[in-house]
């Protein structure tokens, strides 16, 4: 398998899991979190799942494409080791959702990312909130749920938390 | 519930498109003599999967630094680094023979900087690419001696065009 063939699977498990994440979302009040905007992409997806929420964006540096430019006070620009933990007033209220595709294909980076990535979004997170992340993030109470059918296990992860 | 389409739908959509265009392309470049050049390397996913496609091809690639994945990084003798402009028109001693296939993966959304890099692109593909082969190119090239092959329903999902040369 290439790694076109790779990416391909993997952006549409990153869609089927979002998908199935925006239905356990339904009871949980409060805005959308995308982690690392890039290409914007995820984004306008999240804000397609949830036309009636805020969707916020974080990132170091604005870098989608212009048709899915955020609306400036939903572009939280900057580092988000810095910004998440403090980004509270901004969002308004805690979040239901948050979405995270920082990281690489490192997992000693991103045992490092998450190392200081899972309070951050506890300081942020309703909760009960839902994380779908590529690497799981190692809250203290949160459980691990099923991934819908066409996700390899591995790939992608979807956590509750439990606190 | 019933939602938008999303970009995130419609990458998902070109990307599988680009594939099953390339495969087709691989394809046709059967009877055809000459190595592959891939222009724009970026992340390496495109050249990752050409060469798992065409494993007895030789594939040069062509750019300006390399970003790629370290998986799927060429050998040394095969990344020619430096702005494609310059290098393309010097690389004759390098890559020796005419290319059996140009894939161009080089566009940018801007219409205005599509259209500009077309200009000085055009020739220099055109010069080596090899009687009877293929240019597959995100963005409309003009080349002279050339036949615009008729869009598949991938290249178009793909937003892909395929020129081939007379030969």
């Amino acid at each position: 398998m290439s790694r076109l063939d790779s990416f391909i699977r993997r952006m549409s498990a990153q869609r089927l899991l979002l998908n199935a994440a925006a239905a356990h979302v339904a009871d949980i009040d409060g805005p959308i979190i995308d982690l690392g905007i890039g290409a914007g992409r995820t984004f306008d997806h999240l804000c397609a799942l949830f036309p009636d929420r805020d969707v916020f964006a974080f990132d170091t540096h604005l870098q989608s494409a212009l048709t899915v430019l955020p609306p400036p006070e939903r572009m939280v620009v900057g580092d988000i080791r810095q910004t998440l933990p403090f980004a509270l007033p901004r969002l308004g209220a805690r979040a239901a959702l948050i979405h995270n595709d920082l990281g690489s294909a490192d997992p000693v980076g991103n045992t490092a990312l998450a190392h200081w990535l899972a309070p951050a979004i506890l300081a942020v997170a309703q909760p009960n909130a839902i994380v779908v992340t590529s690497f799981l993030l190692p809250f203290e109470s949160a459980v691990s749920l099923p991934l819908p059918e066409g996700v390899r296990p591995g790939r992608y992860h979807m956590q509750q938390l439990t606190v | 519930m019933e939602r938008r389409v999303s970009r995130l739908d419609v990458f998902i959509a070109r990307m599988q498109a680009q594939k099953a265009f390339l495969e087709d392309v691989a394809g046709r470049i059967a009877g055809i003599d000459g190595p592959v050049l891939e222009l724009g390397l970026g992340n390496g996913r495109t050249f990752d999967h050409l060469r798992e496609i065409l494993p007895e091809r030789e594939i040069f690639v062509f750019d300006r630094s390399v970003t790629a994945h370290p998986a799927s990084i060429p050998d040394g003798e095969h990344m020619i680094i430096g702005e494609i402009r310059d290098t393309l028109a010097f690389c004759a001693p390098r890559v020796k023979r005419l290319a059996a296939l140009v894939h161009c993966d080089l566009g940018s959304g801007d219409p205005t900087a599509d259209l500009a890099k077309c200009a000085w692109l055009s020739p220099m593909v055109a010069e080596r690419t090899a009687p009877g082969g293929f240019v597959a190119t995100g963005i409309a090239l003009e080349m002279d001696g050339f036949v615009e092959e008729p869009r598949s329903a991938d290249a178009i999902k793909g937003n892909y065009r395929l020129y081939r040369k007379a030969g």
